[in-house]
């Protein structure tokens, strides 16, 4: 009964789901799919190791995992992968978080020969997802997929993401969360990188999370979000809202809420509370509409 | 059937016991515990298990592979609890197995079975959403106070669940802890809990956290040839494939929550050792979707800003 209420809804908003059991659908010339696969194998794991030239990764990579929006006619793809939210992270590098524990570590004996790591553990990136433009060559007879990648890029815009608009409650064709990595930092905390997303009758909207908790020192929200509403254009108009959100526990306390981690599981919830330190808002620009 | 048999049949069916039962069987475990010494011997053959994290449907999948207790011997190494569904029952049917065949089971502790972490990382919560207080979270971290640091099979065969300490390297000194406590922040008894061996760096290294050792290969040859053992076996971090040899097979991960957290893929492992310790690593899937009351794989839609 449910599957065909799902059908009708698809079918009234012209969409269709994706063959072969893939996870997502066409609708308004848009193919929006998710991939959900396991964590990284070992060999794997090594060749990421050295293709991003790291000796440390995520416990958890998805590596396999993905979030992809494609535009069909103009060729625009707006992805998400936890590849290049790495590389992202390896040229950011920033210097690493100190747990509470650290303090008493300083006055204990040390052994011979200590290395001390000074990687960013906590995996922090700037990633707001990665896009190109996919030009496929098949009716040329090649069956070639050209990427240029260079030509997209965004510009800051004053127009804002119409949050009214999305709080009413269009029915949800397609809904997926993706996760690209996660890492329990040894539980000091957690590092998780998320990809949401939804997809109505007139829009889709989507957001990637980087969530950091180092316990008892940090907490740190990097929010990306997307929002294309459906129009008659050729190049569909999508823009991206980048907010940064970052507190220390004792701010925290000093304005009298809780200082224990466990009240920080759910960011959702708190986001709020962590002022924030960066907030811009962006327009994709297509090389077409120059 | 006694009430310790009863409570066991229970706990196999994930059925959680009442709070006084819970009370009562803490304080047979900890007369038994209390005798352990921080280097449990364990004799052979014996199947050594690593974290299970409160996955007590994939729990059961691993007693399907290695045979039930008490016909097969087992060393747990810690890491019962937190990040599953079912900490309590988990916890609760290895501790009452220990009651019951306490020369068939061994129960050391990892860095989770303390009242820090618990709080954080969900036994705690569990125990409040279960019971409605947290008297059976209390029982249960008073009794993890209990729990033996190490294992040592055969005389040849060294069981922990994170790895060695800078201030260790004989098994005497591991002996001569006093471990009753809650896991301290740092010193031998928080290394042994917390300490990973690392590819990167030969002698010891300091995690950038700025707390936690990472041991390199000549440590374990010199802490192996040190205590005239074979290998050292540990749990505590994910493997992708079950299990991870390292330093040329002088250290062993060996980690048992297949699809960890319920979303990652991996398969789990356990280490059987024969008599003769020959070794045999049995790998195994989380158990089927069907056969488990967890969450619907597919999360349900929200209207998330």
């Amino acid at each position: 009964m449910e599957v065909e209420a799902d059908e009708k809804e698809l079918k009234a908003a012209g969409a269709e789901p994706l063959p072969d059991s893939r996870q997502g659908l066409r609708i308004h010339g848009w193919e929006i799919e998710s991939r959900k696969r396991s964590i990284l194998t070992s060999s794997n794991f090594l060749l990421w190791e050295e293709k991003l030239q790291t000796s440390h990764l995520p416990e958890m990579v998805f590596g396999e995992s993905c979030l992809v929006l494609k535009h069909l006619n103009s060729g625009i793809k707006i992805h998400f992968n936890a590849f290049d939210a790495l590389t992202g992270w390896k040229q950011e590098a920033l210097p690493p978080v100190e747990v509470p524990a650290a303090a008493k570590w300083k006055f204990r004996s040390k052994p011979s020969q200590e290395v001390i790591l000074d990687y960013d553990y906590t995996f922090t990136t700037p990633y707001c997802g990665s896009e190109t433009i996919e030009i496929d060559t098949e009716e040329r007879g090649r069956g070639e997929i050209s990427q240029e990648a260079c030509s997209l890029h965004w510009e800051d815009c004053e127009e804002q993401i119409d949050v009214v608009s999305l709080a009413s409650k269009e029915p949800i064709l397609f809904y997926d969360e993706v996760v690209l990595y996660e890492d329990e930092l040894a539980d000091n905390g957690v590092s998780l990188l998320t990809v949401k997303v939804r997809v109505m009758p007139s829009c889709w909207f989507l957001l990637l999370r980087f969530w950091l908790r180092v316990d008892g020192v940090l907490m740190r929200l990097r929010d990306t979000r997307m929002h294309c509403i459906f129009g008659v254009n050729a190049n569909p108009v999508i823009l991206r809202e980048s907010c940064w959100r970052e507190a220390t526990f004792e701010a925290l306390s000093a304005k009298g809420y809780p200082s224990d981690s466990a009240a920080y599981s759910d960011p959702s919830i708190i986001s709020e509370r962590l002022p924030i330190v960066m907030h811009k808002t962006q327009k994709l620009k297509v090389p077409g509409n120059l | 059937m006694s009430d310790l048999d009863r409570q066991i049949e229970q706990l196999k069916k994930c059925e959680p016991l009442k709070e006084s039962e819970v009370k009562a069987l803490c304080l047979k475990a900890m007369e038994i515990l209390v005798e352990e010494s921080n280097v449990q011997r364990v004799d052979a053959p014996v199947t050594i298990c690593g974290d299970i994290h409160g996955q007590f449907y994939d729990m059961k999948e691993l007693f399907k592979v290695g045979g039930d207790c008490p016909k097969t011997n087992y060393l747990f190494l810690g890491d019962f609890v937190d990040r599953g569904f079912y900490s309590v029952e988990t916890f609760l049917l290895l501790l009452a197995l220990k009651v019951r065949y306490p020369d068939r089971i061994t129960l050391i502790r990892g860095n989770h079975e303390s009242r820090q972490i618990t709080q954080v990382y969900g036994f705690y919560d569990e125990c409040l959403r279960k019971y409605g207080s947290v008297n059976v979270w209390r029982y249960c971290t008073d009794i993890f106070d209990y729990l033996s640091l190490s294992a040592l099979i055969e005389n040849k065969i060294f069981s922990v669940h994170g790895g060695l300490s800078p201030a260790i390297s004989t098994l005497d000194q591991i002996r001569t802890i006093d471990r009753k406590q809650e896991v301290p922040h740092d010193g031998a008894m928080c290394d042994l809990l917390w300490s990973d061996p690392e590819d990167i760096v030969d002698g010891w290294g300091l995690s950038p956290r700025g707390a936690g050792f990472l041991f390199g290969g000549s440590v374990v040859t010199t802490f192996n040839h040190a205590n005239n053992i074979d290998y050292i076996c540990r749990a505590h971090q994910l493997v992708m494939e079950g299990y991870k040899w390292m330093f040329n097979h002088q250290i062993v991960t060996v980690w048992s929550a297949p699809n960890y957290c319920y979303r990652c893929g991996n398969v789990a492992a356990i280490l059987e050792l024969d008599e003769n310790l020959n070794k045999q690593f049995r790998v195994f899937d989380a158990a089927p979707q069907e056969s488990r009351a967890a969450p619907a794989k597919k999360p349900a839609p929200d209207y998330f800003l």
